[in-house]
Parts: C-alpha cells; sequence; structure tokens
C-alpha cells in the first residue's frame, strides 16, 4: 500500500517535469543553433553553438549598429520600473480590496467582485485603440506613469481575487480575537491577517510580475520611444530577415531570467505559505 | 514575516510620490527628436546610420521598430486612427499606400515639392515614385517617396541546371534542352524533373501561407502572367476578371506547382522558402528579391556559390500570348500629417535623398533615386541588380483602393482554400469574385457592367501580350 | 496555520489603541484607489465600444462621415455564419485547453500534496512554462510542430508514425494550438490546487485513511470535493483567459488554414485593426464581451452557492 502511495506520484511528478521543462530545454538549445541545424531532420542534439541571436538582443557583435539595439539598455530600465511598480500597486490594491470585499460585506459587494473580474474579460485589441485616445488626451502616451497605470490595471482582477480567496480562508476569529481587545481593525489587519495570507501576497505577485513583465499588446500601441518595454523591443527582432528564430528564442530565454529571478526571491514566503481555503477552523 | 506585510503599506505612500515625479520626468528636454517607425532589418539598420551622419547635430533620428507581419501595418494604423504624431516618418507597405493615403493620414508630398527647393519628381525613377507614392493611380497626387524597392523574383540552383547528368536525363526524358525556365510551362515539367523526395530534393518552392499576402504574392505572379486580372480598375468589376478561364488557368498552375515542393509548402511563407532552398531541398524557388542579398551570403546560405538569380518565369495564355509578371514590393516613406515637426523632417529628407546618402543606402536596400539607378556602379553592385532592374518593368500590383485590406484577406482565405483542396480553383475564385463585389459596392464604388468580357481580361486592362516568348538570359 | 504564538500573547496584553476608525470608513479607504483607477480605465473605452458599436464608421477613413446603423452591425454579424463558426471554435479550443490544464494540473498538485526531499525545488521548476513571454511560447510550439523539421514530428516518428501536418489543418491545429495554451498555464492550476490541498486540515485526511480509504479515494471524495471553491475560481479565471487567446494564433496559425482556426478574438483583431471596422470591431466586441460575461456570472453564481454550502 504504502510503495503505491509513493509510486504514482513520483510517476506523475516525472512525466509532467518532461513534457513542461522539455520544450524549456529545447528553447535553449535551438537559441544557439544555426540555421542549417535548426531546420535539421532529424533534430540535432549535438552541434556546434552560435551565438547570433544572444547577440542580436543585446545589440552586441554582429548586431552592432543596427537599429534594434537602439534602446536597449533603456527598454530594460523601463521594464523593470513599470513590471516592477504595476506589480506592487495591483498587489496591495488588490489586497486592500480584497480584505474589504472579504470581511466588509457591503451591499453590492457581488458586483464589485463580478466589476472587477470583468475588466479581465476585455481582448486588448478591442480597446487598445480607445486607451490610445485616452492616453493621447491625457498626455500618458510614452509615459512611466501611463504605462504604471495600465500595468496596474490589468493585474487588478487577478489579485483582487485570489486575495480575496485568501482572506476568505482566514477565519474571522483572528481578527475578532485583537477587535475585542480593543485593538483597531487596522491593526489587526496589519499586525494578525497580513501575515497569515503571506503566501497569498507571494503567489499573487508573482502571477501579476508575469503579466505585467511579458505585457506585449497594450505596451506596443501605448509606447512608442521613451517608454518601450522589454518583450516589445525584443520582439522587433522578430522577422528581421526572416524569422529569427534563434534571435526570438534568445529573446526568449533572456526575458525569462527576471522572472525566476523575482520567484526565487519570494520563494519562502511562496512555498511556506502555500496554504489557504478550510483552515484551521478546527483543530477545535 | 513582518517585512513583507508592512512593506506594501509604506512603498505604497512613497511609489505614489515617487511614481508621479517618475511621470514628471519622463518628458526629458532633448535635442529635436524625429521618430521613424518601421520593421526590423538591414534597411531599418541602414536607414538609422546614415541618418546619424546628419550634419544638423540637433536634430536625432529615433528608430521606433516592430516585427514584421500584420504588428506593422496596425502600429502605423493605430496612430493615424488617434491622429497622433507618435512618429513623424512612416515607413510602409506599398500596398497600404491607398489606406493611408486615401484616409488623409499622409502629408502631402506635393506640397512638398512645391515647398522645397530640392525635392522635386524628376529625382525619383518614375515608376518607382508612381508604385510608392501615388494615389489615386494616375493622378498625379504624391503621398510617399521610395524608401525600399522589391519586387518577387527568381531563384535556381545553377549547378543542377549546369550538371552534365542531369542534361542528359532530362533530354532523355523530354526532348530537349535542360534550360531555365521561361514560362510557367516549362517550369512545371523542370520541376517535375528535379521532383526526388526519396534524395530530399524538389523541384519548386513557393509561398502559400494564408497570413498577410503570401499565398497572393505568388498566385497573382502566375494569374496575371496567364492573362488573368484581379479586377478591372476602371468599371469596378471583379466577376468575369478574377474569375475569368485565363485567371483559373493561372491560379491552377500555381496550386499544381505544390505537387513539385516538400509537403507542408501551402504554409509557407518567405522563411520557409528561404529555409528549404538554403537547405538544398529546392532546384528553383519564387522569393523577394529583398532576400537576394542574405542568400548570396555564405554564412546563410550554403549553397550560395551555386545560387543565381533572376526573373520569374512568364506564361502562354489561352489566347497564345506570352505575358510575364510579377508581383512588386517594398516600401514607401510618408510623412504624418499629424506631426508637429514637418519642416523638420523635409529638411532632413532634403539631406537623405541626396546621391551621397542613396549610394551607401544601395549597397543594403534599394534605392529609388534615378541617378544611383541609372549608374553603371550599381548595375554591377552585386549578382542581382541587374535582374531587379530588369524585373521592374515586368510588375503589377494589387488593387490601390483604402479597401485593400480586406479585398486582401478575402483573396488570400480564398487562394489558401484552393491550395489546401478544400474548393476547386474554380469555386474559389468564383467566391473571391462574388465576396468583393459585395464589399466594393457596400462601401459605395459604383460597378458598370462591360459585355463581353474576354476569356483573357488583359487584353482589355492594360494589356501586355507579346506574340513571341520574351527571353530573359539566365547566365 | 495557526496565529503565531508571540501575537497571541501580545494580544492578551491588549493596550489601548488612541483612535480607531469605523469599519464603514476602513472599507472606503481599501476600495477607494481600486474604484478610481477601473472607473478610469473602464469606463470610457466601454463606453466608446458601445457608442461607435452602433455607427458604421472606420477610424482609418475620418473624413468618411459615420453612419448611425442602430443596432445594424449587431444585426450583421449574428446573420454572419462566419462568425458563429468563429465562436464554435473558440468554443472548442477553450474546452480543449481547459481539459487539459486540469486534467494535467490536479493530477500533479495530487502529487505534490505530501512532503518530499526536493519538493520545493521541482516545484519551482514546473511553473517554469508559465514565466515565458507568450509570443516566445507561440513561435517555440509552432517551431516544434512543424510538420518538416519539428521536434514533435521526430518524437512521433520514433512511434512509427508518418509525419503529421499539425498546423495546415485544422483539426489538428485546434490541439496543438490547446496543447501550446495548456502547457502555459497548467503552472497556475497546479500552484492553486496544490495551495487548495494543503490548506485541508491533516486530521480530516488522516480520518479517512485511518478508516482504511486509499490513498486515492480520500483525494476523490475528500480532497477534491473541499478545495472546490479555490478550483472553481482557477477555472473560471482559466476560461476566461482561452477565450481571449489571440497571441499564439497569431504566432503558430494566422489563423489558417483559410479562416478555419480563427477565434472570435483573432477575428475581432482582423476587423478591428486589420479592416479598422471600427463600428463592427466595437459590435463584435460587445457580443464577445456578453458571451464571456454571461458564462462568468453562471460560474460565480454556482461558486457563491458552493462556498456557502462548505
Amino acid at each position: 500500500m504504502r510503495r503505491n502511495a509513493v509510486l504514482l506520484p513520483a510517476l506523475i511528478i516525472g512525466v509532467y517535469l518532461v513534457f513542461s521543462t522539455g520544450p524549456i530545454i529545447w528553447l535553449m538549445l535551438s537559441s544557439i543553433k544555426d540555421r542549417q541545424d535548426l531546420f535539421a531532420w532529424p533534430p540535432t542534439v549535438f552541434f556546434r553553438p552560435v551565438w547570433t541571436g544572444y547577440e542580436a538582443v543585446f545589440g552586441v557583435g554582429s548586431a552592432q549598429n543596427t537599429a534594434t539595439a537602439v534602446g536597449l539598455y533603456d527598454s530594460l530600465v523601463n521594464s523593470v520600473v513599470i513590471s516592477g511598480f504595476g506589480t506592487m500597486f495591483a498587489v496591495v490594491l488588490g489586497t486592500l480590496g480584497g480584505y474589504a470585499t472579504s470581511r466588509f460585506r457591503f451591499p453590492g459587494h457581488g458586483d464589485f467582485m463580478f466589476f472587477v473580474l470583468s475588466t479581465r474579460m476585455i481582448p486588448p485589441v478591442a480597446v487598445l485603440v480607445f486607451y490610445h485616445m485616452l492616453y493621447s488626451r491625457l498626455h500618458l502616451t510614452d509615459t512611466w506613469l501611463g504605462l504604471i497605470l495600465v500595468t496596474t490595471f490589468i493585474n487588478l482582477g487577478l489579485a483582487t481575487w485570489i486575495m480575496k480567496g485568501f482572506f476568505d480562508g482566514v477565519p474571522t476569529e483572528v481578527e475578532n480575537i485583537a477587535l475585542v481587545n480593543g485593538y483597531s481593525r487596522l491593526f489587526a489587519f496589519r499586525r494578525l491577517v497580513l501575515p497569515i495570507v503571506s503566501g497569498g501576497i507571494a503567489a499573487t505577485a508573482g502571477f501579476c510580475f508575469i503579466v505585467a513583465w511579458n505585457e506585449f499588446a497594450f505596451s506596443s500601441i501605448l509606447a512608442t520611444t521613451r517608454a518601450k518595454t522589454l518583450p516589445v523591443k525584443i520582439s522587433s527582432a522578430m522577422g528581421a530577415t526572416g524569422i529569427e528564430w534563434t534571435q526570438i528564442f534568445a529573446a526568449g530565454v533572456v526575458l525569462v531570467v527576471p522572472v525566476v529571478i523575482f520567484f526565487y526571491l519570494i520563494r519562502r514566503y511562496l512555498l511556506m505559505g502555500m496554504t489557504f481555503g478550510v483552515l484551521a477552523k478546527g483543530p477545535g | 514575516m513582518r517585512s513583507l506585510t508592512q512593506v506594501p503599506i509604506r512603498m505604497l505612500r512613497v511609489s505614489a510620490a515617487a511614481a508621479g515625479l517618475i511621470g514628471m520626468l519622463a518628458s526629458p528636454a532633448l535635442a529635436e527628436t524625429l521618430t521613424f517607425v518601421w520593421h526590423a532589418g538591414t534597411c531599418a539598420d541602414t536607414f538609422y546610420n546614415i541618418a546619424k551622419d546628419y550634419p544638423d547635430k540637433n536634430v536625432q533620428m529615433v528608430p521606433d521598430l516592430v516585427p514584421y507581419g500584420p504588428m506593422w501595418h496596425d502600429k502605423i494604423a493605430a496612430e493615424f486612427a488617434i491622429k497622433g504624431a507618435g512618429f513623424d516618418i512612416a515607413m510602409w507597405d506599398s500596398q497600404s499606400l491607398a489606406e493611408f493615403a486615401g484616409g488623409g493620414h499622409a502629408y502631402s508630398m506635393n506640397d512638398v515639392f512645391k515647398e522645397s527647393k530640392v525635392l522635386k519628381p524628376e529625382l525619383f525613377e518614375k515608376f518607382s515614385l508612381a508604385a510608392y507614392g501615388e494615389y489615386p493611380d494616375n493622378s498625379g497626387k504624391y503621398w510617399g517617396l521610395p524608401v525600399n524597392q522589391d519586387a518577387y523574383g527568381f531563384m535556381y540552383r545553377k549547378d543542377l541546371f549546369d550538371d552534365p547528368k542531369e542534361k542528359e536525363a532530362f533530354k532523355a526524358k523530354y526532348g530537349r534542352e535542360l534550360k531555365v525556365p521561361q514560362t510557367y510551362q516549362d517550369a512545371k515539367q523542370v520541376a517535375e524533373f528535379f521532383t526526388r523526395p526519396d534524395k530530399g530534393l524538389y523541384g519548386w518552392g513557393q509561398m502559400g501561407g494564408r497570413e498577410y499576402d503570401f499565398a497572393t504574392t505568388a498566385s497573382n505572379a502566375f494569374l496575371w502572367s496567364f492573362g488573368g486580372e484581379l479586377w478591372n480598375p476602371a468599371t469596378n468589376e471583379v466577376k468575369g476578371y478574377l474569375n475569368s478561364p485565363a485567371s483559373i488557368d493561372g491560379v491552377q498552375a500555381y496550386v499544381d506547382m505544390f505537387k513539385y515542393g516538400p509537403p507542408g509548402g501551402q504554409n509557407w511563407g518567405w522563411d520557409e522558402v528561404n529555409s528549404a532552398f538554403q537547405q538544398g531541398k529546392l532546384a528553383m524557388a519564387m522569393q523577394w528579391y529583398y532576400f537576394d542579398g542574405s542568400n548570396s551570403d555564405p554564412k546563410v546560405n550554403q549553397f550560395a556559390d551555386r545560387t543565381k538569380f533572376g526573373v520569374l518565369p512568364g506564361a502562354i495564355g489561352r489566347d497564345g500570348k506570352f505575358r510575364r509578371q510579377t508581383m512588386v514590393g517594398g516600401q514607401g516613406m510618408g510623412l504624418n500629417v499629424y506631426s508637429k515637426k514637418i519642416p523638420t523632417v523635409i529638411k532632413f529628407m532634403e539631406w537623405y535623398f541626396q546621391p551621397e546618402q542613396q549610394k551607401r543606402y544601395a549597397k543594403v536596400c534599394q534605392t529609388g533615386l534615378k541617378s544611383v539607378l541609372d549608374s553603371p556602379d550599381w548595375q554591377s553592385l552585386n549578382s542581382y541588380n541587374k535582374s531587379f532592374a530588369r524585373a521592374l518593368s515586368y510588375v503589377n500590383d494589387y488593387w490601390h483602393l483604402p479597401e485593400y485590406p480586406e479585398l486582401l484577406d478575402i483573396l488570400q482565405e480564398e487562394i489558401s482554400a484552393a491550395s489546401s483542396g478544400k474548393k476547386t480553383v474554380k469555386q474559389a475564385l468564383d467566391s473571391a469574385a462574388e465576396r468583393h463585389e459585395a464589399l466594393l459596392q457596400k462601401a459605395g464604388y459604383k460597378i458598370t457592367r462591360t459585355a463581353n468580357i474576354p476569356e483573357v481580361p488583359d487584353q482589355i486592362v492594360n494589356p501586355v501580350g507579346k506574340d513571341k516568348v520574351q527571353e530573359e538570359s539566365y547566365d | 496555520m495557526s496565529i503565531p504564538q508571540d501575537e497571541t500573547a501580545r494580544v492578551k496584553r491588549a493596550p489601548k489603541q488612541a483612535r480607531t476608525l469605523p469599519d464603514s470608513w476602513l472599507c472606503g479607504l481599501f476600495l477607494a484607489p481600486s474604484g478610481l483607477i477601473l472607473a478610469l480605465m473602464v469606463f470610457y473605452p466601454f463606453f466608446s465600444l458601445i457608442y461607435y458599436s452602433t455607427l458604421q464608421f472606420s477610424m482609418m477613413r475620418p473624413r468618411i462621415e459615420p453612419v448611425d446603423v442602430g443596432l445594424g452591425n449587431y444585426v450583421d454579424l449574428l446573420n454572419d455564419n462566419e462568425i458563429w463558426q468563429r465562436f464554435a471554435f473558440t468554443g472548442k479550443f477553450v474546452l480543449a485547453t481547459v481539459l487539459i490544464q486540469f486534467t494535467i494540473g490536479l493530477a500533479v498538485a495530487y502529487a505534490f500534496q505530501r512532503n518530499f526531499k526536493g519538493r520545493d525545488f521541482l516545484f519551482t521548476l514546473a511553473l517554469l512554462p508559465m514565466m515565458l513571454c507568450p509570443i516566445v511560447v507561440g513561435f517555440l510550439w509552432r517551431y516544434m510542430f512543424n510538420s518538416e523539421w519539428g521536434v514533435v514530428n521526430w518524437l512521433v516518428s520514433l512511434v512509427g508514425i508518418a509525419k503529421i501536418d499539425w498546423l495546415g489543418r485544422s483539426e489538428n491545429a485546434l490541439w496543438a494550438v490547446a496543447v501550446a495554451d495548456a502547457w502555459t498555464w497548467t503552472p497556475f492550476v497546479i500552484l492553486l490546487a496544490t495551495a487548495a490541498f494543503r490548506g485541508i486540515p491533516k486530521d480530516i485526511k488522516e480520518s479517512a485513511e485511518i478508516d482504511g480509504a486509499s490513498p486515492m479515494f480520500t483525494f476523490f471524495r475528500v480532497t477534491l470535493p473541499m478545495s472546490l471553491p479555490i478550483l472553481m475560481i482557477a477555472l473560471l479565471l482559466r476560461l476566461i483567459d482561452a477565450f481571449k487567446q489571440y497571441d499564439l494564433f497569431l504566432a503558430m496559425t494566422g489563423g489558417g488554414p483559410a479562416s478555419e482556426t480563427q477565434t472570435a478574438a483573432f477575428a475581432l483583431g482582423k476587423i478591428a485593426f486589420g479592416y479598422f471596422h471600427t463600428g463592427e470591431a466595437s459590435a463584435l466586441a460587445v457580443i464577445l464581451l456578453i458571451v464571456i460575461m454571461g458564462l462568468s456570472m453562471i460560474f460565480v453564481r454556482y461558486l457563491t452557492r458552493l462556498s456557502n454550502r462548505v
């Protein structure tokens, strides 16, 4: 009985890891193949690596003096600032909103949550032109503030819903103990409830950062030169002289590094605090 | 745990202030910048590098590059739609000229010619200026300048055609000499001869992809060469032209050629054609002249030393006449009418379109400046300029209408359906003609019917038929 | 997780706070910033959408006066067979990808329940696909699914099957793109499901085991039902995102062959940006929104009923 209990999970995880990391390894391998190896049949695993893809991404070596290399460093800074602040605002506002909706069952709270969720339902293409117009009138186009606003906005729905879910899993006794003893709600919130949902905050921050960092549709239209983010910048290398596969793959590898770093930084909160839902309403 | 939860609230206040500050600071006062939008590539790089040498150091040219493909059109369109000044100069695909100029988003080039002492229409090759800047057709109104010329061309493996063993085998099988084909009818035979799947070699490579303009670029070359037409610009008719017997012949010939290419060719764009050719899978291929540069580079194409470029074949139509027609490509450069820096841009253009700068540009891309194109140096600059110059006499183009994107999309869909076997060629073209006319009518165009449309409509729309095959040299 | 010990001790000591904000004020304060951003970013585009959907107008041709057609755009769209095909295809795609995501996601979350050595590292590794840029994912899978040189066909050939045309035939392309989408977002499901499973009190699981239940039984009869609220949120979010999927189709099929792999969102992009029929595009957007909202409302109602039960 016990052997099966170990074998099945191990098998599942093993197969899944092959499925999930296999393509990523393939991505990394393909990012250093030259055109012959890229299209060889059967696919090559051993070959002489070529670094033109990465050179194009960083605008060095063979890709010096290209127009694509211009502003690469700036777009990296843009991405860090915009994704960083956007994620932070989304998480903070989502946490506050999620708590409010969870604890204060104000009239229309269900509608509010649905409204918040509906912001996620709009395909960006439908509203891109309207945002472009709005931003143009408010002089927000191509500014950090404008892009941070959009980044916060697209993550707000997700953050609020997930955080509400986590707060719902914290029994009200937690704050009640404090309130009964004369502490303010705010104190209870900050000192007692937040630590419990820290795992949820970390998870939310992780999801939001991924979305913010990789955001493309809005950034490509709402930013032109000064506030251009990294994915948009790197993507412009697509289809230069043919689909530059190595460039795209190299860009993919480079773009994922900050996200991995981010997750590494929050790993403690993520893994430790990952509980939710039906919490200790017992043991008694 | 403490740090994580206290950080958010404190940082909220700090960052609100910071963001506000940053937002204000994000508009630094710089030297005047001009922004141009284009798709990334060697042409954009060259343009940018030349612009760096602009003598007026107060003006800086900044690139806003987009991926090639629908995004390129969308980005420019989005800016025009909101009447924005996000860029000052737009390099658009030649096909989009009608859409952008027709919508009134491009600054009148005629005004530029009037105001500027330097920029005049005579500086440019007449055909180029018309193709990349004139709208409507033959109106004398210009909205852009040629910034990169291109045409759909032909490339082939010289070693295969020169090989004595191949020549012998071909003569034995078909009873004539193995030569680079002058007509699509010839090409079919040669392609069949070179199609040896077990050896990994195929006779013919062409685009068939649904996206953008891939399939129709190739199919139009066939369609026009067989004497077909997309429509009659004088009467706005499509039925009887797009689905004329000649058009059907042409597109049928196109669809048949997929037999002589690798499987999956029906989804190919120019990238796949390049890859297949560079791997030695193709004996002949249809490809934009734009790529001849990289296909001559041994680092990119391992068969570069055995690759030659030329003009696409023509065809003998059902009326016995020979026609050779291919698709024009390339980009035009227009000024954003909503830009606030038009005088600065004009000054820049006056400098940029000087022969000195254009000669530099011509080393990498195709200029439209007459003086450079006429010079002997340009002809001998590389292995394909000569045939490119020849190809320019055979080019034809899509509809020059603002409704172009939808017309294109419909034709792309129908041709794609025909290549994949979902419809017969006749069904596809009939359907396309039907839909085109519905679209034109909805857009307010009056369609006047011509009685007795010939089977080969080219005869009444800009006829180019010749009685004898006009041979191009391929050596 | 229970309240940390030192906090509890401190609470018992209870010094008096100077003044406290009434709950209603706090509620308002917490909600205000979100409300503001949402108001700004939602109302203007949404009302623009509705306004333009009643017009026959193109922003690319500003010189041509807009024509008021009332509900004309809606009528034309709903009468267009093509649009129904797009929605049908979208529905098929959504089902396919969500099915794959949840089957794999729940299975993996099940496997991650117990503590074992290296679990944390493997868990983080499993999250990797989600972190990639979606357009890169699209191109990666396009490359892997290529019928001539893709590694998927190579694996297939190892089992003796001939090369499959994945992206050129809509029946195959549906699954190819669904696999790519599921590959990216299964980690999302795993993350939330693991959180839910681990949140179930240990004693409930243990008592089931003592009663002789196998791990499988416990999983299906105890763990899953108790995690339903969270799983339903995950499902809802994934469904909404699947309806919007655009980047993958753009990179992998371009909507082809013909228009067979055009989802509703893809068709919307085409009409909005390719043809720039602003009026028609807005109407289609409203229709799409109504569909997604309608389905979500049904879901949310079911969700609230569930959470009230649990």
